[in-house]
């Protein structure tokens, strides 16, 4: 895991993509097995009653996902200040998932340098997510 | 495709925007922090077993689970169905494995939509705050819960 400083970052950076392959399981694992989820989480049918097509993958695993992706990109010296996304379609379970990111601002404001990140994850090529997120990053000097 | 002739937004679903939730304790707990890291193959030094310190990401374990988040009341909910469709989590310091927070919910706006892949449908925005012992904000999630019958959505 490398450190990434503020003056090596430019706008238009990509983040190296990543992909994910959610399951069932991972989602009951996720929130930890014996913790009430939606059921359509690990059941396929609930999901298909639900019009979400299988099961659901879960919102706050896809955001911790991201939080740790982009966490992951600037380096154990950095802080993810906020994320935000809008979840645009349903993910379903045994469907993979590339992570991809692209530094879109850096600036520095109350002493902090901030860089912020645009954030999508493609589900067969369509964005499922999208988001931002704001990273304070160290300065080399 | 079911047929909403009416907001069935009411009054008293309006009059529940502000309300401030009872303070619910959430516990940081180790066990959490080792089964998501383990999850999500995470390899951060700082989170790592003896570090006391906690991804950011362990918000989902106690952030927003029921439509209003933890300790709302009073919002029943509209419609059957429901998927969180939007989501923000801002971080203003890191937790603390084992530290007792104390979080606060309400919901801050209500409004609905026609048409879209959910036909008729009610979006529901609440917000929580994270307190550390000391007062201090620590955390704060917003989330938006779109309400919607099933029935009317179109399928995947």
């Amino acid at each position: 895991m490398s450190q990434r400083y503020f003056e090596d970052i430019a706008v238009d950076d990509q983040l190296p993509p990543a992909e994910k392959l959610p399951t069932a399981d991972m989602a009951i694992d996720f929130f930890g097995r014996g913790n009430p989820t939606n059921p359509a989480f690990a059941d396929a049918e609930a999901g298909r009653r639900m019009g979400v097509g299988g099961a659901l993958v879960p919102g706050t695993m896809k955001m911790a996902w991201l939080t740790q992706y982009v966490s992951a990109w600037a380096g154990p010296a950095s802080t993810v200040r906020n994320i935000r996304v809008a979840y645009r379609r349903p993910d379903i379970a045994g469907k993979p998932l590339v992570l991809a990111g692209r530094v879109v601002d850096k600036r520095e404001e109350g002493g902090r340098r901030i860089v912020e990140i645009e954030l999508v994850t493609l589900a067969g090529g369509e964005p499922s997510v999208r988001g931002n997120a704001q990273i304070e990053v160290p300065a080399r000097t | 495709m079911s047929e909403v002739e009416q907001s069935l937004i009411t009054d008293e679903h309006r009059a529940q925007i502000g309300i401030k939730s009872d303070p619910i304790a959430v516990t940081v707990r180790e066990a959490d922090a080792h089964r998501m890291r383990d999850m999500l193959d995470d390899s951060d030094p700082r989170y790592a077993d003896g570090t006391g310190v906690a991804p950011p990401y362990l918000l989902a374990m106690f952030g927003g689970r029921g439509p209003g988040g933890p300790g709302a009341r009073g919002m029943q909910s509209i419609l059957p169905g429901g998927l969180l469709t939007q989501q923000e989590w801002r971080f203003l310091r890191p937790f603390r494995i084992g530290e007792e927070l104390t979080a606060i919910t309400q919901v801050v706006d209500i409004r609905e939509r026609l048409g879209g892949r959910y036909g008729y449908s009610v979006l529901v925005t609440s917000e929580t705050d994270y307190f550390g012992t000391e007062g201090e904000q620590v955390a704060a999630v917003m989330s938006t819960i779109t309400q919607f019958d099933p029935t009317g959505a179109v399928q995947e």
